[in-house]
């Protein structure tokens, strides 16, 4: 049996593998033009550097492409990473406001410094960070209980929504920008504006990897933690570092993009198990796929239209998660 | 010897403990029996961080044990807590490799030593045939069992635990009972939170009997039973039962 949930993890992780290249190739290939594979290839081969087809896809789809695996590796991870840290399997950082916090934040510094693409991540980072540690401290005062965490993420992210909507009905220059932001869009990102949150993204997600088995270790709760020798509330702060370092990074250049966060985790667990050292890198590969998918969905499907990848994930994210929590066998998605 | 020398304990803002001292001596078995609310587990969570000290010091083997890093003290005494907030989702091989986290290095990979604890871990609470189930899935009896196992690969010669019958039916007991005995032929020293009375004479070498968030005495089963100790905290009437040449304690 252990063989078997061994082997059954690993080709699962196989298969996501698979489709995120094969979507990777998909997103390069299709849009308003299409793109033979081949000249595809000549363009990430480097033989091909200076026809319109390779500025296409090398200003547009790639960074595009990039930006939607960062950004579903990250929200995946940061949903991993949060359900274990508040024991918690709603938590993900869309339903405990960590996103709103991050958005209000990156509107604030789009109606006050709309020219600096740094202070946008920066922004988001510190709006993530300051909304998780919030909510950590508002469920430590109040009492430990799991749905006290949720109560009071629901209630920080409404307060922060109305902030965002506040802004935006205040600076109408704000309202065109703040639309595709709000929803969660993929559109309109350079290597310029990715570069940076990309690595960060990458260094945290190798970093989480790395304390994934603290992170075992905190989700048999606090008392046992303790017992085994782990400082409780300062892996618990370092988590909730990452975690916001994540979340605020997908959003600077992704928006508000919701759900992933919150069903890829409960998805691959049913999968790969609970064992974070396993979950967390599969998870991140598998938010990729699901991101960059929806993208490409959106792109393509309502062609001369585009959908933004938030509306696609949660229009094909939700019917499949409830299926999944319908099915026998469900019990061990949620715990 | 784990002793504690005028300890006083908050919970929250609220004193729960005032200066409190006793000490467990090592190689036996000492139970710390009381009514409800009487502060035994408020006591036992400061070994854990669980709860904090106001005043007063804990020693274990003569060096302060709350001076330590988390991680040695995690090597020296192991806690085995009332409640468990979550039950994971994890095989109890999984749960019992845990019990090596204080161990292992920055790498956190397990090396053959760690392997092997594991293993007699689990040969010892007979779990080596159920190792691939799932925690969250076992009864009660064998959750504890798990649990137990995670703490012995855990390698102390302190072992706490607060009320481990918890949830256990005859049987459950009875294996933990018979558990805990074998753990004491293994050379560890025990301290238990027991609130089955009968249980507690039968198995402790040493007592400690508290009232109202006081220490009223450490005395031998013996003794607490004979100056009628037992029956006044307890307002009881005792009475010896001969079970197959065990006494046994029947409280009415």
């Amino acid at each position: 049996m252990k063989i078997d949930s061994k082997k059954k993890a690993m080709i699962f992780i196989g298969c996501v593998l698979g489709l995120l290249v094969l979507t990777f190739l998909l997103a390069l290939v299709f849009g308003s033009i299409n793109i033979p594979i081949k000249d595809v290839v000549k363009v990430l081969t480097g033989q091909d550097t200076s026809s319109k087809v390779a500025f296409i896809i090398k200003t547009i789809r790639l960074p595009r492409a990039l930006a939607g695996i960062a950004a579903g590796a990250a929200l995946a991870t940061a949903g991993v990473l949060l359900q274990s840290v508040m024991n918690n399997s709603l938590a993900s950082p869309n339903i405990i406001g960590v996103n709103s916090g991050a958005g209000f934040f990156v509107m604030l510094s789009m109606a006050l410094f709309p020219q600096s693409l740094f202070s946008k991540s920066v922004m988001a980072f510190l709006g993530a960070l300051f909304t998780s540690l919030c909510i950590l401290a508002l469920a430590f005062f109040a009492e430990k209980s799991r749905t006290t965490i949720v109560l009071a993420g629901i209630a920080v992210s409404s307060f922060l929504s109305a902030g965002m909507n506040m802004l935006k009905t205040l600076d109408s220059d704000l309202t065109v920008s703040a639309t595709q932001f709000l929803i969660g869009s993929l559109a309109g990102n350079t290597f310029k504006s990715i570069k940076v949150p990309a690595i960060a993204i990458l260094v945290t997600i190798i970093i989480s990897i790395f304390l994934s088995r603290a992170l075992n270790i905190l989700t048999l709760g606090d008392g046992v933690a303790r017992s085994l020798g782990l400082s409780v509330d300062l892996f618990r702060i370092i988590f909730v570092i990452l975690a916001s370092l994540l979340a605020g990074m997908a959003v600077s250049f992704g928006g508000l993009i919701g759900f992933v966060g919150l069903i890829v985790p409960h998805i691959v667990r049913f999968f790969v198990g609970h064992d974070a050292r396993v979950l967390i890198p599969a998870s991140a590969i598998t938010g990729a796929f699901f991101v960059m998918a929806a993208d490409l969905l959106g792109r393509v499907f309502f062609s001369p239209y585009e959908l933004p990848v938030g509306i696609i994930l949660s229009l094909l994210g939700a019917p499949s998660f409830l299926y999944l929590l319908m099915k026998k066998g469900a019990r061990r998605v949620n715990a | 010897m784990l002793e504690f020398i005028d300890v006083s304990v908050n919970v929250g803002r609220s004193p729960i403990l005032s200066h409190i001292s006793t000490t467990f001596e090592e190689g036996q078995i000492t139970t710390i029996i009381g009514p409800n609310g009487c502060g035994k587990t408020s006591l036992l969570q400061t070994l854990n961080g669980q709860s904090k000290l106001t005043v007063g010091k804990i020693m274990l083997d003569g060096e302060d044990f709350l001076e330590k890093a988390i991680r040695e003290r995690a090597k020296s005494l192991s806690f085995m807590p009332q409640f468990r907030e979550t039950v994971p989702c994890i095989s109890v091989k999984g749960l019992v490799e845990h019990g090596r986290f204080p161990y292992l290095g920055f790498s956190r990979t397990m090396s053959a030593e760690d392997r092997q604890k594991v293993e007699d871990a689990l040969d010892f609470v007979s779990m080596t045939d159920s190792k691939s189930k799932i925690v969250s899935e076992l009864s009660g009896g064998q959750q504890q069992r798990a649990y137990l196992a995670m703490q012995l690969a855990q390698d102390c010669p302190y072992l706490v635990l607060d009320e481990p019958m918890n949830h256990l039916d005859f049987e459950g007991q009875r294996n933990m009972l018979s558990l805990i005995r074998s753990l004491k032929k293994a050379n560890k020293t025990i301290i238990l939170v027991l609130h089955d009375i009968n249980q507690a004479l039968m198995i402790s070498d040493s007592l400690v009997i508290m009232k109202n968030r006081e220490l009223i005495a450490k005395t031998s089963p013996k003794s607490a039973i004979e100056s009628g100790l037992i029956e006044d905290v307890f307002n009881c009437k005792i009475r010896p039962v001969d079970v197959d040449g065990e006494t046994q304690y029947l409280l009415t």
